[in-house]
């Protein structure tokens, strides 16, 4: 295990030094640089060259990237270029917002998915696993930003139950800041829902066509001890797989959420950096959301190791 | 009566007034000004509220209103915060870099300037409080309004003002756009409360330049002002009637009254600001009661407010445009017959409506928006004529006529650019848009080649571009139309145009500016380098119970009068 550890590690490694890479090479395809992101569109271009050589933007981007990752070897994650703040101090109270806003949705959307594509598995073929199967195909065909809306429109606006926004007071309690959560957490519980419901449905009903559950059933045991000891364990490794890649876009992909709750989440934060070519934190902001999606992952893979011998046994091999 | 107020004004006129001054009350005199325009010009050079109301009734225009004067204000409770949503910017907050509705509405409300444009295009005192040219308008002298501290308690002075104008048309990157008009040496202090600028030409509506339509012009204490860049960390220090107390950036912002703010003492405790990184999250914070003002809206997103009790919709017509430029210099629309043809195929009224709800005002194809003083208003309304554009492009032997309007995801740009290309198609022209990002639009192509000659904004054969409101054209004419203007993306040169745009600049009559934009308003419509097709109501809404609040068209939100119900 300890060695499987090490190679996770190790190729964790490679994958954040080649993603910094490619997200500096693929900036420079990008339109626009950061002296005119600064100065605005109508600044005059001798103002703006000024800028870029102030700011070293100017250099070829593998002299930037070097130059960079030095800084970030000897512990410093750089300066943002457009404002002029070390990155770590923008990165920070963003990653700490989608952590919080990731966790109650992950809190939220799981034990729902599970729940609904377990029923469904179950019932499989019945109106209950036809009825949770479309409303989960229908939630996830609606883009994000539709379901925020309808969602604002019915707790926020008609109802006045919680905030439009999710950007809470300096100092709040943590039931105020879950009560701001709520609307963006729900958001993201109807889009990942259908999806996660869905794969958790196909396990279930695989694991129960099974040999081990037909045997199970067989020697007498009762339903649920079959479903909670032998089909369960089995049918929701698929799942935690789809769980895992789903947390990387819980952290560093609702971009479209952030918006919509005006939320400063790391998403909007990577956005607005590409969008002002601000390489030093774009390509943190990339780093922290792959670091998070690594581990993350490799959590998954050890859950997936604990729960399937076979895997656990090859690993060790 | 008569004979007194025939007295107080032939004593001013001998004694005080210098030639503009005297030309002006000729103007009034002779009936080639009427009433408003008297007022706008008269505050413009520093004339007296009571002289302008003397010159007024001797003239047989008794009754009117001193300039200025404010409507009956609404009752506010004194107390209570106004929660304002404002769009989040990404450039920075330091007054000379100021570019973003969102950072430029902040830093106005701690931050003033010498002189205010109002929404009627009407110059007002606010931290000068007089002025007056020199005999040929290349010399002003500001009186700066005493007894004005700013939030640190230090007393405003003439000073503080040189400081800061120095900083605009010094500091690297400034984007005030002052320095074509004057330079460092060019501002000086007489005394502790007088400030005299020696302009680089003659400027007959230079006060207009001073106000809050340069929104980078923010006084600031001397000793900041002398260290560019230092503005923001050093709190916003400004004399407005809110000082900054609380700022995260990108996120929220709070103010307090300033006690000993110089206009009296405002209604409200304070102003909280919440920044929004999309107007759709402001349209629904301000329906749900999360915030109470914003700052501005599109016409589609304001629709929501519009007729609705519990809303305030506030519509203002401004100079700010669109100016679709057409090369005149090569390619497919090198010839004005086919500009000209292109230009004939809007049915404008109809595109008003269609594009922007009918919040917009119709142009005729140049800048002289209807509300400057200076705009002749007898220049022929150009309307659509398909079969006047059929003819204009068979003589011009351009009946396959096919090109691209290139533009960027911008407010109206995308519905503008496809109704134009779908009148076009009324007369055979086929146009095909090319829609970009901001960052590629405004920069070079590609990236660090030369500026002026790959941009696309100011390079392709056609391009739609926003132009924010001002109180006079000045800019427009200077950088936009004039062959000599960094930002003429149709490359329009006529030095008959050149010659009249510096008769109107130097002008400090209204009647010689007058004729100097008729006479440019026929050239514009004969050679259609430009075709501005409509001229942008600012819109915005507020909750009900908001107090006083006007608009000024350019996102500045003045906030000294305004309370809550």
């Amino acid at each position: 295990m300890t060695r499987f550890l090490f190679k996770r590690l190790g190729l964790a490694l490679i994958t954040l030094v080649l993603l910094s890479m490619i997200v500096f090479t693929v900036s420079t395809i990008l339109p626009g640089n950061v002296g005119r992101a600064v100065l605005g569109p109508f600044a005059a271009q001798e103002s703006v060259d000024q800028l870029n050589e102030q700011l070293g933007t100017n250099r070829p981007v593998v002299e930037q990237y070097i130059d960079w990752a030095g800084g970030l070897l000897q512990g410093d994650l750089g300066v943002s270029l457009t404002k002029q703040v070390p990155a770590s101090d923008l990165l920070r109270p963003a990653l700490e917002n989608s952590l919080k806003l990731a966790l109650v949705a992950f809190l939220v959307c799981i034990p729902f998915s599970i729940l609904g594509g377990v029923i469904a598995g179950l019932r499989y073929g019945s109106p209950t696993d036809k009825g949770i199967t479309i409303t989960g195909i229908s939630l996830a065909a609606m883009p994000e930003f539709v379901t925020g809306i309808l969602l604002i429109l019915v707790f926020a606006i008609w109802l006045g139950w919680l905030p439009v926004t999710a950007q809470w007071d300096e100092g709040a309690n943590v039931l105020t800041q879950l009560k701001y959560l709520l609307l963006p957490a729900f958001t993201l519980t109807l889009v990942l829902f259908g999806y996660i419901a869905r794969i958790t449905r196909a396990g279930m009903i695989e694991a129960l066509d099974s040999d081990y559950a037909r045997t199970a059933y067989l020697k007498g045991l009762p339903s649920s001890v079959v479903v909670r000891k032998h089909v369960l364990r089995n049918a929701l490794l698929p799942t935690i797989a789809v769980i895992a890649v789903q947390v990387g876009y819980l952290v560093g992909g609702l971009i479209v959420v952030e918006v919509l709750f005006n939320y400063q989440g790391i998403g909007l934060l990577i956005y607005e950096a590409a969008r002002q070519k601000d390489l030093p934190l774009l390509t943190v902001g990339v780093l922290v959301v792959g670091v998070v999606y690594l581990v993350v992952t490799l959590i998954a893979d050890l859950l997936y190791a604990m729960l399937n011998p076979r895997i656990r046994f090859v690993t060790a091999e | 009566m008569d004979r007194d107020l025939r007295r107080r004004v032939e004593e001013y006129r001998r004694d005080e007034a210098g030639p503009l001054e005297n030309n002006l009350i000729d103007e009034l005199v002779a009936g080639e000004l009427d009433r408003t325009e008297f007022l706008r010009r008269g505050a413009m050079f520093g004339v007296s509220a009571s002289m302008l109301g003397a010159a007024l009734a001797m003239t047989g225009e008794a009754g009117a209103a001193p300039f200025g004067q404010q409507s009956a204000l609404e009752p506010v409770q004194s107390g209570g915060t106004i929660r304002l949503g404002l769009p989040s910017f990404g450039a920075s907050l330091e007054p000379y870099l100021l570019n973003e509705g969102g950072s430029l509405a902040f830093a106005g409300i701690p931050g003033e300037y010498l002189t205010f444009t109002d929404v009627r295009g009407r110059i007002l005192p606010s931290l000068a409080s007089s002025w007056r040219p020199n005999a040929d308008a290349t010399v002003w002298t500001f009186q700066i309004r005493r007894g004005v501290k700013f939030h640190n308690g230090k007393t405003l002075t003439a000073q503080d003002v040189v400081a800061s104008m120095r900083q605009y048309v010094s500091a690297k990157g400034s984007n005030a756009g002052l320095s074509p008009f004057f330079d460092a040496a060019g501002v000086s202090a007489r005394g502790q409360y007088t400030v005299v600028f020696r302009l680089k030409s003659p400027i007959g509506v230079f006060p207009y330049l001073v106000s809050q339509t340069t929104y980078q012009a923010i006084i600031q204490p001397a000793a900041i002002a002398a260290n560019p860049g230092t503005w923001v960390a050093r709190g916003m220090i400004g004399t407005g009637p809110f000082k900054l107390t609380r700022y995260v950036a990108g996120r929220s912002a709070e103010l307090v009254r300033h006690n000993t703010y110089w206009g009296g003492r405002p209604p409200l405790d304070g102003v909280r600001i919440t920044y929004y990184q999309g107007t759709a999250p402001m349209v629904l914070a301000l329906r749900a009661g999360q915030i109470d003002l914003v700052m501005q809206f599109s016409a589609q997103e304001a629709q929501t407010f519009k007729n609705n009790s519990r809303f305030k919709y506030y519509s203002i017509p401004t100079s700010a445009h669109r100016q679709f430029c057409m090369r005149t210099d090569q390619g497919p629309l090198r010839d004005p017959r086919v500009r000209r043809a292109v230009a004939l195929c809007i049915n404008r009224p109809q595109q008003i409506q269609r594009v922007m709800l009918g919040a917009a005002q119709v142009g005729n194809d140049n800048p002289f928006w209807r509300g400057f003083a200076s705009t002749d208003q007898s220049t022929k309304q150009r309307t659509q004529n398909l079969q006047l554009a059929r003819a204009l492009l068979k003589a011009a032997n351009a009946e396959n006529l096919r090109f691209n309007i290139t533009t960027w995801n911008f407010a109206d740009h995308a519905d503008h650019a496809a109704s134009i290309q779908a009148y076009a198609r009324q007369a055979g022209i086929d146009i095909g848009i090319e829609m970009m990002d901001v960052g590629k639009y405004y920069d070079s192509e590609p990236a660090g080649a030369d500026y002026f000659t790959t941009t696309p904004w100011l390079n392709r054969t056609a391009t739609l571009t926003e132009y924010g409101a001002r109180g006079v054209p000045n800019i427009f004419l200077t950088r936009s139309y004039m062959s000599t203007g960094d930002w003429n993306a149709s490359h329009y040169k006529n030095a008959e145009f050149d010659s009249l745009a510096r008769t109107y600049l130097a002008a400090s009559e209204v009647a010689a500016q007058k004729r100097a934009t008729k006479r440019m308003a026929g050239l514009l419509l004969r050679d259609t380098p430009v075709i501005t097709d409509y001229f942008i109501r600012y819109v915005t809404a507020s909750s009900s119970k908001v107090r006083n609040y006007v608009p000024d068209g350019i996102s500045q939100m003045k906030l000294a009068k305004v309370g809550l119900a």
